[in-house]
């Protein structure tokens, strides 16, 4: 586990999904690619919606749905935590695209369509 | 059965789409779609923005690609993606899309390497036998024979690839990259008759362009500082077409002696000629004419083929897939360098 003082710079990004399916695909997909600098630690973790203490409202659903992406990068510098929160965001645009145009459900609703 | 394949790995994104017909006979191919990232003349494409075009593009070429061949992401059953060689961050940006794919559709992954994709598609679409493989490209210069179940790299170029040094000169002259510096070249050069003195670089087997490059950068600098000059012999003007024809000339009989020189040595004499800088008209003229002498022919593609597609990368997954191959999730990570002999080709004997 990285040490605090080592690694000063965090930031934590939390990314809301519709569903378990969907968070733990890109989670999945994402955690893959190692990060490439020696100076960035990288942590992924699925969470519940409601769970993580900022509203105690769980909206009745059921406590298994883990629908968020939750990512902690820790850096030694601002300038290495802003490298490699961009490079996860680049690799989140493809993720969510993949999602939005290619699942399963969409295929086949366009495919209906045509 | 069908493939899906993406390839990323230098400007060119690459989708398509393969059937391999259940009792055998040809591959038939469903779609071979692909988006190429120009840089504007006189750049060539880095790293960055090359990722970011891959990126922006790699959605809509896997719908479109899927229209175009009328099929479901039920249909499909294999997703193959270039594990590499190339460049870095090209190549992941195909590779998470793959990534999830797969497990939005639940299919298996199969990481391809992007030689053995050139050299598989050129197999199928020119029906050679067992030639003597030329693989030229941007990226890769290599001399290539089969031999028990890997493609061994007879020869290869020691520092640049043959089309990195003809992109690069192209930059020199500030040539548009669009469709490609090396066709530029190419369409240049047929105007050009003056053949300059440049090195030959031949070293053994392999080869060497990088002295090449500078030597044609240097006479490009020359003619720029004395547009006047006159060649020698002939009392002509010299032009940067002449340029363009003195570099053609002298970097394709290298290639043609390295082939030559593999051909004998494993008793072919048969050439397919694959990669980028195989869409070259003069280079196939050249290696004909070697062949020819040797009483056998050159293979070629067209430039659906011959330019990095995804089509190659989906045929020689599904190749490796009917063997029992596949990767998995956490083994599909891209590697820029991935020699051609490390894949164990278990589809031939």
């Amino acid at each position: 586990m990285a040490s605090d003082t080592e690694f000063p710079c965090l930031l934590v990004i939390s990314v809301p999904f519709p569903d378990t399916r969907l968070a733990s695909s890109a989670l999945r997909a994402i955690e893959v690619d190692q990060e490439l600098s020696p100076l960035v630690r990288r942590s992924m973790s699925l969470a519940g919606p409601g769970l993580d203490g900022k509203d105690g409202a769980v909206n009745g659903s059921d406590k298994r749905d883990l629908s968020i992406l939750k990512v902690e990068y820790r850096a030694t510098t601002n300038r290495m935590l802003r490298v490699a929160v961009n490079g996860f965001m680049e690799s989140l645009g493809v993720v969510v695209g993949v999602m939005q145009e290619l699942d399963v459900d969409v295929l086949e609703a366009d495919e209906q369509k045509s | 059965m069908i493939a899906i394949g993406l390839e990323g790995s230098a400007n060119k994104l690459g989708v398509g789409l393969i059937r391999h017909p259940p009792k055998g006979g040809p591959a038939q191919i469903l779609a071979n779609i692909r988006h190429t990232y120009n840089s504007p003349p006189g750049e060539g494409f880095l790293p960055k923005d090359t990722a970011k075009h891959h990126r922006s593009w790699v959605v809509n070429l896997v719908k479109q690609a899927l229209k175009e061949a009328g099929v479901s992401a039920a249909d499909v059953d294999c997703i193959c993606y270039t594990k590499g060689p190339g460049m870095g961050a090209p190549l992941q940006s195909a590779a998470i899309a793959a990534r999830m794919l797969s497990l939005l559709w639940d299919k298996p992954l199969v990481g391809v390497n992007h030689c053995v994709g050139h050299i598989e598609m050129g197999r199928e679409i020119t029906g050679a036998n067992n030639p003597v493989v030329l693989y030229v490209s941007g990226g890769n210069t290599q001399v290539i024979a089969y031999a028990e179940q890997r493609y061994r790299i007879f020869g290869e170029a020691l520092d640049i690839a043959v089309g990195n040094c003809l992109d690069r000169f192209a930059r020199t002259l500030e040539i548009p990259n669009d469709p490609a510096p090396g066709y530029n070249i190419e369409q240049l050069a047929k105007k050009g008759k003056h053949l300059l003195d440049l090195p030959y670089t031949v070293k053994g087997m392999d080869c060497s362009f990088s002295g090449i490059l500078a030597s044609i950068d240097v006479l490009a600098a020359q003619l720029k500082a004395n547009p006047n000059q006159t060649d020698a012999l002939t009392g002509e003007p010299i032009t940067a077409a002449d340029l363009c024809f003195s570099l053609q000339e002298t970097v394709f009989a290298m290639l043609v002696e390295i082939t030559e020189r593999a051909m004998a040595h494993v008793g072919s004499n048969q050439v397919l000629v694959v990669g980028g800088v195989g869409c070259n008209e003069r280079l196939q003229e050249m290696m004909g004419l070697m062949a020819k002498d040797r009483g056998g022919s050159v293979y070629a593609t067209d430039e659906r083929f011959c330019i990095d597609n995804g089509i190659m990368i989906a045929h020689a997954g599904l190749l490796a897939y009917r063997t029992g191959c596949q990767t998995a999730l956490n083994d599909s990570t891209c590697t820029q360098r991935y020699r051609t002999d490390e894949v164990l080709v278990k589809w031939r004997d």
